[in-house]
């Protein structure tokens, strides 16, 4: 298996944010983490991502144990990954904050440049490279963030809600780019609210409540399981038919 | 990355020339005192900016190094009657070894958490040293008091100095320019931008900072051999007093942390207002050196947090986009 995430524990104290929650991943799919807020999908995505160590369970990517590795262990064995809120690195420019990424395989400055380069015209970022990061809005923040992940090479891609805050118009635009992304060959896991997201992009999706995992499977199927339902997706529902 | 425009080019060269010219065409010993320890100033506040600036990891207790250079350096001369000189290696090593045992754990802590403990560690090693013997205690320790040879780098004259320390900045800030167009110079700003994201992307933070606080020791231990050489004297307030870490930190921050050039920029502009409010008011002046250095944090804080670098930019900026 590509990735497999078996029995993930993540307890605060008493309250377990995470209780019990397992995943697997094929290579090259696309795969929605959905549930409330609050549901445990952002500490499981961030036990994953390496952020916050399982209090249980293993985590198995790419045949390798990564249950108690480092984010940057991760990054090197290729999965990269966005934030809710986006962290770019305010002081640099477009062009170094993706450099920052490309310098983990391209040691070399002219190497990371080219690879940084690349990456902003794939992503559709390339006039903007020179602008200091500050300069960028929400739609830029996040999309820089995928390219500084998409420059480290990774073959899991974990998107933090990289599309909340988007205009219909941008939340479009940004469905083209990780479909692009997967074409790459690259796999994607993305935790995301936008129920037209995951409904339109994923293959399977993963629903969470109360740090458990409650219905996976394709999306379509998942919204009209009548547990999903209960557990958040009532209200929501009747504005997808709409 | 950037090219310099013209002016940039030209505030270099004029900046070079009046330095290296400095002490030819001032005649006054005053005078050309001061231009050596601005440059000194400068060489312990670019190795301040290595980790304070380029990695935003801000010590408050870099005096620990800059004792350890200039405890070393006497200490060799009082125990065996090396030339201060050939104590420098050895503060160095000396700064290697505090940086690993008390700089490194406090890596743990971020933010002002992070500067409150390296204060914390700079004053235990001053009352440590207060109180021990080898090291002269509370009085201190003298260096040659007449040369006995060249080695001993004792010199009536700041000339030499001057010299000396301009060819050891030129090796610090080549070095630096060097490390900050290389992998390492983007990793220390990813430090500074955040530990999260940096480690998101591969960057080993906890390594990087660690080489960025060898290096800045280093030649903070460097620059502490130097003064210790020049004064001929090293005591606990002066060396390993927090005065001497605030400085390093305020002399890089009012040129722009973070920048090449901004330590030494800061350096000419706060060390002649120092030496002249020293000499005005008489004394040692340290009560008034900390109302300057009061009042330039507060004028920082306030009105230009990047320091007269970030200033130079913002001006150069209008004025490309005035011309383009």
């Amino acid at each position: 298996m590509f990735l497999e995430a078996k029995d993930i524990v993540k307890a605060f104290g008493a309250f377990r944010a995470v209780d019990g929650a397992d995943i697997s991943v094929a290579e090259n799919e696309i795969v929605g983490l959905i549930g409330p807020n609050g549901a445990g999908k952002s500490t499981f995505f961030n036990c994953l991502a390496g952020d916050a160590e399982p209090t249980s369970g293993t985590i198995r990517f790419l045949d390798q144990d990564l249950t108690r590795a480092t984010p940057e262990a991760h990054a090197r064995l290729g999965m990269a990954r966005t934030f809710q809120v986006p962290v770019t690195f305010e002081d640099m420019t477009v062009l170094q904050n993706v450099m920052v990424g490309a310098f983990l395989r391209h040691p070399h400055r002219t190497d990371a440049q080219d690879k940084s380069r690349q990456v902003l015209e794939f992503t559709g970022l390339a006039h903007l490279a020179g602008s200091p990061a500050r300069s960028l809005g929400t739609p830029g923040r996040k999309r820089l963030e995928i390219a500084r992940a998409l420059a480290t090479e990774p073959r899991l891609l974990l998107l933090d809600e990289a599309l909340a805050g988007l205009t219909p118009a941008e939340v479009r635009l940004a469905i083209d780019l990780v479909r692009k992304i997967q074409q790459q060959g690259i796999t994607i896991i993305i935790v995301e609210h936008i129920m037209e997201v995951i409904l339109s992009l994923a293959e399977r999706a993963v629903v969470f409540h109360q740090g458990k995992v409650i219905a996976k499977g394709a999306p379509r199927a998942v919204v009209d399981d009548p547990a999903v339902v209960s557990a958040y997706l009532g209200h929501h529902m009747k504005r997808v038919r709409m | 990355m950037r090219t310099w425009p013209p002016i940039g080019i030209a505030a270099f060269l004029i900046g070079f020339v009046v330095i290296a010219a400095w002490p030819l065409v001032v005649q006054d010993v005053f005078y050309q005192r001061i231009g050596a320890l601005v440059l000194l100033a400068a060489i312990s506040a670019s190795a301040w900016n290595l980790l304070g600036g380029y990695a935003g990891q801000v010590s408050v207790g870099h005096a620990v190094y800059f004792g350890a250079g200039a405890y070393a350096s006497l200490v060799m001369f009082t125990q065996f009657g090396w030339p201060p000189i050939a104590g420098a290696p050895i503060g160095v090593l000396v700064s290697f070894a505090i940086a690993l045992v008390v700089g490194t754990p406090t890596f743990r802590l971020r933010g002002h958490y992070f500067s409150m403990a390296t204060i914390a560690a700079a004053e235990l090693i001053r009352i440590l040293a207060s109180n021990w013997p080898l090291v002269g205690a509370a009085v201190g320790l003298m260096g040659p008091p007449v040369p006995r040879s060249i080695w001993d780098l004792s010199f009536i004259s700041p000339v030499p100095y001057h010299y000396l320390f301009l060819a050891v900045l030129i090796v610090l800030l080549a070095l630096t320019w060097h490390l900050q167009r290389s992998r390492m110079g983007y990793y220390l700003a990813a430090i500074r931008g955040g530990d999260r994201a940096a480690r998101s992307l591969g960057v080993p933070v906890l390594r990087y900072k660690v080489y960025a606080l060898l290096l800045s020791a280093g030649f903070t231990s460097l620059a502490g051999s130097l003064y210790a050489i020049m004064v001929g004297f090293a005591d606990p307030d002066s060396t390993l007093g927090i005065l001497v870490s605030v400085k390093m930190l305020i002399v890089a921050a009012l040129g722009g942390a973070g920048s090449l050039f901004g330590p030494l920029v800061g350096a000419v502009i706060l060390i002649p207002l120092e030496e002249t409010t020293n000499a005005m008011f008489g004394g040692s002046g340290t009560g008034i050196t900390f109302i300057v250095y009061g009042a330039i944090i507060l004028l920082i804080a306030r009105f230009q947090p990047g320091g007269v670098a970030a200033l130079w930019n913002s001006i150069l900026h209008r004025r490309q986009a005035r011309v383009s």
